[in-house]
């Protein structure tokens, strides 16, 4: 007994740290790794001992596709937590109301400055490749001769949603843009009003929403894909 | 003499760029995925064995890793192993949750692919650590191909109880007994050298 344990009871840590163990078994194993420290620690070691038999593995060398969908899912992954962290995102649909009242006080506020700000639609094509961390794929290009986006699903985990499509202009807020189609291109006319928006650093963003209450004012899950537009 | 850690600089070069990359440094990432991603792939090849799935987990491996670089302890493991750990995890999660019955339904005979103990050193391998394998292998080949095949395959090709003994077409209660025994035996062997 080296560690203090019975040898029944090393042999049940060896079974745990090698993951034969199923069902009660193993249910039982791991609430003994959880509540006994020596339980644990014999369990560990084992799984170091077993460790080394990984150097009886022949390599074999990767398809070289595999390195950039790596690269590829780290930057949709990161887009994806930027994206998360825009402080809109999760609480639009409370807040923007709140802010669209808060413009609409300082519309009518006698004496307020009289700014506008004439922002002109940008007269240069727009493209976007949008990905998510489980493998979502979309293309966008945008014209805005026609005023027209089109976007096309590469690949699209099967969902019994759909799949919505968010502009995300440097303010965070997320602009519906209404649902896509799982296959095919779909062909949106952008409003007039959200074109001066589709222009270099903007987000485009697909989050799986319910059909029939669409458009919605604001997101309610997580995006599956987001992507940086940029002009060309 | 011979040199007690002849692969310190490639293990050295490891541990670098897993810190590295847990600054969010991708060249170092790639650095790690050029030093081990044809070992960790053939770790997913054997547990999958499919090869479309087995490059969909190892994208998973490297991204637990680059996600989870920080958490490496170079004062508790070796990088290789630490590696090596992740993509087998993510290799047992695929084929659990994607073909659960397909290595069950596939008996393999009477025995366990023949697997020699192997003398060489490992790329990242300490001569120390090599020979703390070996002994394990050792034992392993003592207990003779059913036992020590069946504990070699529960730890390389992920399969758990009732995998093993559908794959020596034995009783459940069987193969759980022949475990025991065999990892009891093991043990013993392990403790006496």
């Amino acid at each position: 007994m080296r560690n203090g344990l019975t040898p029944e009871q090393d042999a049940l840590a060896a079974e745990l740290a090698l993951g034969v163990l199923e069902g009660a078994d193993r249910a039982e194993a791991q609430r003994l790794y959880l509540a006994d420290q020596t339980f644990a620690e014999a369990v560990e070691g084992w799984r170091f001992r077993f460790g080394a038999l990984h150097e009886t593995i022949g390599t074999e060398a990767p398809p070289p596709g595999v390195w950039p969908a790596i690269e590829a899912r780290i930057s949709a992954a990161e887009n994806i937590a930027t994206v998360s962290k825009l402080r809109f995102w999760r609480r639009s649909a409370v807040l923007s109301g709140a802010v669209a009242a808060a413009l609409a006080v300082a519309l009518v506020l006698p004496g307020a400055p009289d700014v506008r700000t004439v922002v002109l639609p940008p007269d240069q094509s727009a493209i976007a490749q949008l990905n998510g961390e489980a493998g979502a794929i979309l293309a966008a290009s945008y014209t805005p001769q026609a005023g027209q986006l089109q976007i096309r699903p590469v690949d699209l985990p099967a969902s019994e949603l759909t799949p919505e499509l968010w502009l995300i202009p440097a303010d965070g807020v997320p602009r519906s843009l209404g649902l896509i189609e799982t296959k095919g291109t779909t062909r949106i006319n952008v409003p007039l009003a959200l074109r001066a928006y589709l222009t270099d650093g903007a987000v485009l963003a697909v989050s799986l929403e319910r059909a029939e209450s669409a458009p919605h004012k604001a997101p309610t899950s997580t995006p599956i894909a987001v992507g940086k537009i940029s002009t060309i | 003499m011979l040199d007690p850690d002849p692969h310190a600089a490639n293990r050295a070069r490891l541990v670098a760029a897993l810190s590295r990359t847990s600054g969010g440094d991708r060249s170092a990432l790639r650095e790690v995925y050029d030093l081990t991603a044809g070992k960790l792939f053939g770790i997913c090849l054997r547990i999958c064995r499919d090869r479309d799935a087995a490059e969909d987990v190892l994208q998973d491996v490297y991204l637990k890793v680059w996600n989870r670089a920080g958490r490496f302890n170079v004062e508790r493991a070796s990088p290789i192993t630490w590696l090596s750990a992740i993509a087998r995890n993510a290799a047992i999660d695929w084929v659990r949750s994607n073909n659960p019955s397909s290595v069950a339904a596939t008996p393999g005979g009477d025995s366990w692919q023949a697997e020699p103990t192997s003398e060489e050193l490992g790329a990242f391998e300490t001569l120390e650590a090599a020979q703390t394998r070996m002994r394990l292998e050792r034992c392993l080949d003592q207990l003779g191909p059913q036992q020590g095949g069946a504990i070699r395959a529960a730890f390389l090709d992920g399969f758990t109880h009732s995998e093993l003994a559908a794959r020596l077409s034995v009783p459940l209660g069987t193969m759980k007994s022949l475990v025991r025994r065999g990892l009891l035996h093991l043990r013993e062997c392990l403790g006496d050298a």
